[in-house]
Order: C-alpha cells, then sequence, then structure tokens
C-alpha cells in the first residue's frame, strides 16, 4: 500500500479535510465521510452557550479512524501559536498541529519569521508540527531541518479560487524537500488537486472548495478520487514533455505505399 | 460571590466554586473543552478540586471549524 507517513502516523488518504465554511455540522460530517479523509482540521475558539453547536470536537471524535490536527488560527506571533497549540493538544490529545500565523486578514499571509519561531520551539515540544507557509522553498528546507512533519506552502491566497498559482516555486520545494509537502490553501477544482498530486506533493488540504460547493459531500467525494488519481499518475511516472510530435501509429507501409 | 473574567466578559460564581461548578453554570460539557486560569492549563482531573478566586481570568475553549 501507498500510505502517507507523517511523523508515526500513517495515513491510506492523502486528501487533508479543513472544517471551516461549512453551512451546519451535518453537511460537514457528510463531507468528511465522502472525503475519506482521515486528517482534519479544526480551529480553537471561544466556548459560547449562545451557538453550542460550534463545537464540533464530538460530532468527530465519533467518526471513526479521524485524526485531529488544530489550527492556530487567530495567532499573529510565535508565542500565541505556541500557546494555542500547547491548549489544543491538551483538548485534542492529537500530537498533530497546523501552525498558522497570519497578521493580516486583507490577504492571509502567513508571517515567517513568526512560523519559523513557532515551528522551531512546537518540534522540540515533541508536536507534529505542520506549518502553513507561502510557497518559498528556502524557508521549507529550514522548516524541515527544525523538525518540521511537513511543510504546507500555499497554492494560492486562502479561499480566492485560484489554484496553484504558485506551482513553479511548489517543484523546488519538491523537489528539494526531504519530508512531505502538502499544498494548502487556493484550490478550487478536484483537477487542481490531481496536478498537485502529479507534481509530487505527498497530500492536499483543501476547505472552501468543498464547503462552498453546492454539494460538500459530492464535492468531497470528487476530490478525493482526484487526488488518489493524481497520485497514483505521479507512481506511474508521467512521460516526458517533447517540442515535436512523436508518432504512436507506424507511419511506414501504408496502402499503397512504394517499397 | 466570586468575580471572574470569563472569556473577556464578567462572570460571577458563588464562593467556593471548582472548575466543575463554572462549567455546570454555563452549560459546557467538561471533557470538551480546554480550560486557562490565568495562563495555567487546568486538566480535566483537576477540575473538581481547582477552587476559583476572586479575579481569575479564565479561558474556556472549544474547537470549532477551520481549515
Amino acid at each position: 500500500m501507498d500510505y502517507l507517513q507523517l511523523g508515526s502516523y500513517t495515513f491510506s488518504s492523502r486528501l487533508i479535510l479543513g472544517t471551516g465554511k461549512f453551512s451546519n455540522a451535518t453537511v460537514m460530517l457528510e463531507a468528511v465521510r465522502a472525503s475519506g479523509a482521515q486528517l482534519v482540521t479544526v480551529a480553537l475558539r471561544r466556548f459560547n452557550r449562545e451557538q453550542l453547536a460550534d463545537d464540533l470536537f464530538s460530532p468527530l471524535r465519533a467518526l471513526p479512524g479521524i485524526t485531529l490536527m488544530p489550527n492556530t488560527s487567530g495567532a499573529s506571533t510565535a508565542a500565541e501559536a505556541v500557546r494555542a497549540a500547547q491548549i489544543a493538544r491538551e483538548l485534542s490529545g492529537s500530537p498533530f498541529i497546523k501552525v498558522e500565523i497570519h497578521p493580516n486578514p486583507q490577504h492571509l499571509m502567513p508571517d515567517p519569521i513568526e512560523t519559523f519561531e513557532a515551528c522551531r520551539i512546537l518540534a522540540k515540544e515533541g508536536f507534529l508540527v505542520m506549518p502553513y507557509i507561502a510557497a518559498d522553498p528556502v524557508l521549507a528546507k529550514r522548516l524541515e531541518e527544525v523538525g518540521c512533519t511537513s511543510v504546507m506552502p500555499l497554492g494560492s491566497a486562502i479561499g480566492s479560487g485560484q489554484g496553484l498559482a504558485t506551482a513553479e516555486m511548489l517543484n523546488i520545494i519538491i523537489r528539494e524537500s526531504n519530508i512531505p509537502v502538502i499544498v494548502d490553501a487556493g484550490l478550487r477544482s478536484p483537477s487542481e488537486a490531481a496536478l498537485a498530486m502529479e507534481m509530487g506533493c505527498g497530500a492536499v488540504l483543501v476547505n472552501s472548495a468543498i464547503a462552498v460547493s453546492d454539494n460538500p459531500p459530492a464535492m468531497a467525494g470528487a476530490f478525493a478520487g482526484a487526488v488518489d488519481a493524481g497520485r497514483k499518475a505521479f507512481k506511474a511516472g508521467l512521460m516526458p514533455k517533447s517540442s515535436f510530435a512523436i508518432a504512436t501509429s507506424p507511419l511506414t507501409a501504408f496502402l499503397g505505399a512504394k517499397v | 460571590m466570586l468575580t471572574l473574567e470569563l472569556n473577556g466578559k464578567q462572570q460571577i460564581v458563588p464562593h467556593g466554586s471548582a472548575v466543575t461548578d463554572l462549567l455546570s453554570i454555563i452549560g459546557s460539557v467538561d471533557n470538551n473543552v480546554a480550560v486557562v486560569i490565568n495562563d495555567r492549563i487546568i486538566r480535566p482531573d483537576k477540575r473538581s478540586t481547582h477552587q476559583l478566586q476572586e479575579g481569575d481570568r479564565v479561558e474556556i475553549l472549544i474547537f470549532a471549524g477551520g481549515g
């Protein structure tokens, strides 16, 4: 079997699902099931007695085979992210943490300096650290060196649906990395997820494209199929590109040809 | 009575209340929340014995949807 290895964890699914933006918890759970995802992100929020339906912990815990990956969204410094990670681990019991530090809500680009510092600390504390980063090959390598389990460069801005705008940089990161590269953010269509997998990504993390579609469970299934197809194509090895036509049928000995 | 700061808002609880009493007052499920008091995480097994003090800053957190 072709498993995704993250720390000591192995996953048969290479589609990681975000749980934000769904219209309600029932639809989200149906999408999780349809996606086959085994790793699912959640966010820490203050308890609000007026919004008890916001609590996704019980319903997600009831699903078999799901590991939670809390994120640090809301943190704008390394110290805040480390604190959020510690609290999240206490609640989830999961060693996974998606480090997400974006100080500017206008573009949600991750802060590379605070992210690096948070990851360095959290890796030492034994977390399986999965940082959301810009598609920067130098930063990706530095994060690998301080013990991150994966790097998660953005395909394009969070929720933008602009797809793999960073494809050239992603190719460099994939080529240079010894840890799984997971495209996180910006994907809109299953074909983009398939392309990311064909490029050699270890997995993709999808949220908005599924959550805001007209039929999230159906779209989750579509992404699952695309991720699987892209991974199989990568493993099979894509044919080389050529500037010229290379015939697939014999061009000689046609009917009436002079020999 | 004690006055606490709960998730940034004022909350009044009886003297001698433990964390579990506060959780039941606000209607939360004990094992579905993280509790942080004055920046210290209070684990579930300590919540019935950890008594709240005047002016405590209490954060009660859940997992909500997020990408």
